[in-house]
């Protein structure tokens, strides 16, 4: 009971941050993020793979992993420019063909359909 | 046919490697965010030799981003990692924006007319006291030609001196040397267009994946579709690029040589040569003199797998292979840049290769290529054709060429005795005589020799004893240090002009926006330098650059590299043109050589007779097949330095950092250099990974973090060169090709031991 408690916070609070990602904020009006001062002598992929061994795990797995697309695109290098949850804004850099109206989508972020670390290449992509 | 799983997500994560991104821009983006309020204007990547399309685009006076060009057919819209980050370069804190003068040690902003004055003041005494061979120009094929151009006229037209070289001597002179010497004429006889319709890729002594991105991509995505396209791969060590490789051939550093004959004895031996092809369009010969078919069998007889595997370390059932492979092939296309270049008989290499295609009639047929991948955006167009080195002139000429100094010249508006007949000091013979006095004042533009050449340190001297000016984007740099006068160059996006890409295709960039801070383009600081110099009579006429251009194309009429089509108001509209383009309504030509080629389709019958290809370079029309020594490197490993280094590029950085440096999402990608260590060699050393090593030669000293992983064979080591902290270039050798005066960075001796 206590664990279907939490679940429902969870969704909750995945929810929250949906909507707010969608909210069409600029990366100036949102609270920027802070990455942990850490050694910034060695690469993101290089520490993570330690500390997150999962989500590298499901980047290597992915079609940006694939490709060699760095922790960085999305992001940020983590001292200058850092997003824990990248918006709709990131993807959009790269994938402009694929920009989406979201005010007239039942979804309001490209993360709502896209996971971030597990997306996978199609077959016969 | 459909791939399986396994075989789609190996060839998928070779792909990569290649790190490309895909954009395409909808119709009906009006209302978007991204798409509404930026224009996007057509450009080239300022990286590497690809000459991939890039759009630039711009918001109110700001370049904000950057997307793949989907119209242009070299890389239909994707760009790779370092192309992507184009936009922030621009507006790096490390930009050089007013000209500097450097006095009492310390440089002080002066304005332009102060800083120009000084050097041509400078220069003028030197030249007048010294005369004009104490002068020398240093250039690059990161710059577009119209520089190049201007920089030629300036010191082989009006200063009097050939010491004119450019960074393209230190990794494409041995593949000029292996196509005049093979072929007759400078640049491959292909175009990227052979890459879908090849059935084999010989990949040797290239990391396509990482340093040529997209053509790798290219590549991948021809054998995702068709499973049966082979990769042969013969590199001394692993890389991103192996993902896919059918075959991987090892040799040990510098001892490649031995492969490529044995190859050919295979070929030869089973039947896979076409002894028609060969009849109708090849010539033996050795280094002294012309030799028959059956002579060129005898001196191949001394190549067994067996032997050449002595000599290279790779198991002979392996040579055998990859020959059959060669062989049996419909179609093949083979790959090298500076793991074949960067040796002291890098021309050799490069003549091996082409040999394969020679004999097995693998060339001018479409699949077929011996292909150099260039390293620079501009190394072919504005340095090899625009006659950026210290022998050549505009035009695939020669300064020993009498009537090509007169053509020159008469273009020029300048008297042909200013143009010497002898060629000028070539790049390590100019730094060298740098460091004895010999030269008294260099101009360097758009590079970085002070951590690009080889065995750099030694070459310090020279740049801080002598007048250096140095005309940059960036500030400081390793060489700016050594600067007497730093001149803000503009950038990529800040200035209009041509780059010419390894498929012999030449692509305009517009002028975007205004350069950063008190910044000119390169062409008309020389432009207003040589008319402060005393030269305004003949520099006064370039206004624009349609000017230069214009001027220069009329010099290419004629000749196998003729552009004369390739006006600015065509290059405006269209995706590139891929030389000859004789006329304005020429479409550029796929193939040289052969049936579409101009000058192909312009020979009397009599010559074409019989053949399907005429080489027009040689005298009878016929290549050159070459029976080469099998050298092996300058400073082979022995007991003391036990260890061949070999050094190279990563993916998110390019040359010395000056650009990707500055971007902070490449820096945390690979923050730092490393020497890979084999775990073989690492444990006989008692070396963990991560462990500060120093790395020796004899000729510097490098404190260095180790990274332990099977990439380098054994008895390998491998520095990635970008890093001004860890300069690998204090370690190589810059012992060099007699023939294409290019230095052997890819091997010399070294050894490791824990700090």
């Amino acid at each position: 009971m206590r664990s279907g408690y939490s679940s429902f916070f969870i969704i909750l609070l995945a929810f929250i941050v949906a909507v707010s990602l969608a909210g069409n904020l600029t990366a100036a009006e949102k609270k920027a993020d802070k990455h942990p001062d850490v050694d910034f002598s060695i690469s993101c992929v290089e520490c993570h793979t330690e500390v997150t061994p999962k989500a590298v795990q499901e980047w290597k797995s992915s079609k940006h992993g694939m490709m060699n697309f760095g922790c960085y695109m999305c992001h940020g290098d983590g001292q200058e420019d850092f997003a824990a949850r990248p918006g709709s804004d990131r993807c959009i850099a790269c994938h402009s063909g694929q920009e989406v109206d979201f005010s007239k989508t039942p979804v309001k972020n490209c993360f709502d359909c896209h996971q971030g670390h597990t997306l996978k290449f199609h077959q016969g992509d | 046919m459909a791939l399986k799983r396994r075989e789609f997500l190996k060839a998928s994560a070779a792909a990569a490697a290649a790190a490309s991104i895909g954009v395409t821009l909808m119709p009906g983006m009006e209302k978007k965010v991204f798409a509404s309020s930026i224009t996007w204007h057509k450009s080239v990547c300022r990286f590497c030799g690809v000459g991939c399309g890039v759009m630039i685009g711009k918001k109110g006076d700001k370049v904000v981003a950057v997307k793949g060009d989907l119209e242009n057919s070299i890389n239909k819209g994707h760009l790779c990692v370092k192309a992507f980050y184009l936009h922030k370069i621009v507006y790096a804190k490390t930009r050089l924006l007013h000209p500097m003068i450097k006095k009492n040690g310390k440089f002080q902003q002066v304005s332009w007319d102060e800083a120009l004055d000084y050097v041509a003041k400078k220069f003028n005494e030197i030249r007048k006291k010294y005369g004009p061979d104490a002068l020398a120009f240093y250039g690059s094929g990161q710059a577009e030609t119209e520089e190049t151009y201007m920089a030629n006229k300036l010191f082989k037209g009006c200063i009097g001196t050939n010491n004119v070289e450019g960074n393209p001597r230190l990794c494409m002179a041995s593949a000029v040397g292996g196509y005049l010497t093979s072929f007759g004429k400078d640049e491959p006889a292909g175009t990227y267009d052979d890459i879908e319709k090849a059935e084999l890729f010989l990949l040797v002594g290239t990391n396509t994946a990482e340093a040529h991105p997209i053509v790798f991509e290219r590549i991948m995505r021809h054998k995702n579709k068709n499973p049966d396209v082979k990769i042969i791969i013969i590199d001394p060590r692993k890389t991103p690029t192996d993902q896919v490789a059918d075959l991987h051939l090892f040799p040990k550093p510098g001892w490649d040589l031995a492969i490529l004959h044995a190859m050919a004895r295979i070929i030869i031996k089973e039947g896979y040569a076409d002894e028609e092809f060969i009849k109708a369009h090849v010539n033996f010969r050795d280094n002294k003199k012309a030799m028959t078919f059956e002579e060129y069998k005898q001196f191949l007889e001394k190549y067994t797998p067996e032997y050449a595997s002595k000599i290279s370390g790779v198991p002979p059932d392996q040579i055998v292979k990859a020959a059959r492979m060669f062989g049996q092939a419909k179609t093949a296309m083979s790959m090298w840049t500076m793991g074949l270049n960067q040796r002291t008989r890098g021309v050799w290499a490069n003549n091996l290769v082409t040999n394969l295609h020679l004999i097995t009639g693998k060339i001018g047929i479409p699949g077929c290529d011996s292909f150099s991948l260039t390293g620079q955006p501009n190394a072919c167009g504005g340095v090899r054709e625009g006659g950026g080195l210290c022998h050549l002139l505009p035009g695939h000429r020669l300064v020993k060429n009498a009537k090509h100094r007169e053509e020159v010249a008469k273009v020029w508006g300048v008297p042909v005795s200013n143009i010497q007949p002898k060629p000028g000091k070539h790049t390590v013979a100019m730094f060298d005589a740098l460091n004895k006095g010999e030269i008294k004042g260099i101009y360097i533009m758009c590079t970085n020799p002070a951590q690009s050449l080889p065995n750099a340190s030694k070459y310090w001297k020279g740049l801080k004893e002598q007048f250096v000016v140095v005309a940059e984007s960036f500030f400081p740099t390793a060489t700016t240090k050594y600067a007497d006068v730093v001149l803000p160059a503009a950038f990529w996006s800040e200035k209009e002009g041509v780059y010419g890409c390894t498929e012999r295709r030449s692509q305009y960039m517009e002028k975007v926006i205004e350069p950063q801070g008190e910044a000119r383009w390169d062409a008309f600081i020389l432009r207003d330098l040589a008319m402060k110099m005393g030269f305004k009579k003949e520099f006064q006429k370039y206004k624009t650059g349609e000017d230069i251009w214009s001027e220069y194309i009329s010099l290419t009429k004629g000749t196998d590299m003729d552009l004369s089509g390739a006006t600015y108001r065509r290059l405006k509209k269209v995706r590139g043109l891929r030389w000859p383009v004789v006329s304005e309504d020429h479409p550029g030509t796929y193939k040289r050589y052969t049936k579409g080629d101009p000058l192909f389709d312009a020979l009397p019958e009599e010559k074409k007779k019989g053949r399907r290809m005429y080489f027009y370079g040689k005298p009878d029309g016929k290549a050159i097949v070459w029976a080469r020594p099998d050298k092996g490197p300058e400073e082979p490993t022995d007991a003391e330095y036990p260890l061949a280094l070999s050094t190279g590029r990563v993916l998110e950085h390019w040359h010395t950092r000056t650009m990707t440096g500055t971007v902070p999402e490449l820096n945390r990608a690979v923050p730092k250099a490393y020497v890979e260590i084999n775990p073989e060699d690492a444990k006989k050393l008692g070396i963990s990974d991560k462990d500060q090593v120093y790395v020796e030669t004899r000729r510097g000293k490098l404190k260095i973090e180790a990274r332990v992983i099977d990439r380098p064979k054994p008895g390998t080591i491998f520095i990635p060169w970008h890093w001004d902290e860890w300069m690998a270039n204090v370690l190589t050798i810059d012992a060099f090709d007699p023939g294409s005066k290019e230095p052997e960075y890819k091997v010399c001796a070294a050894r490791v031991r824990k700090a």
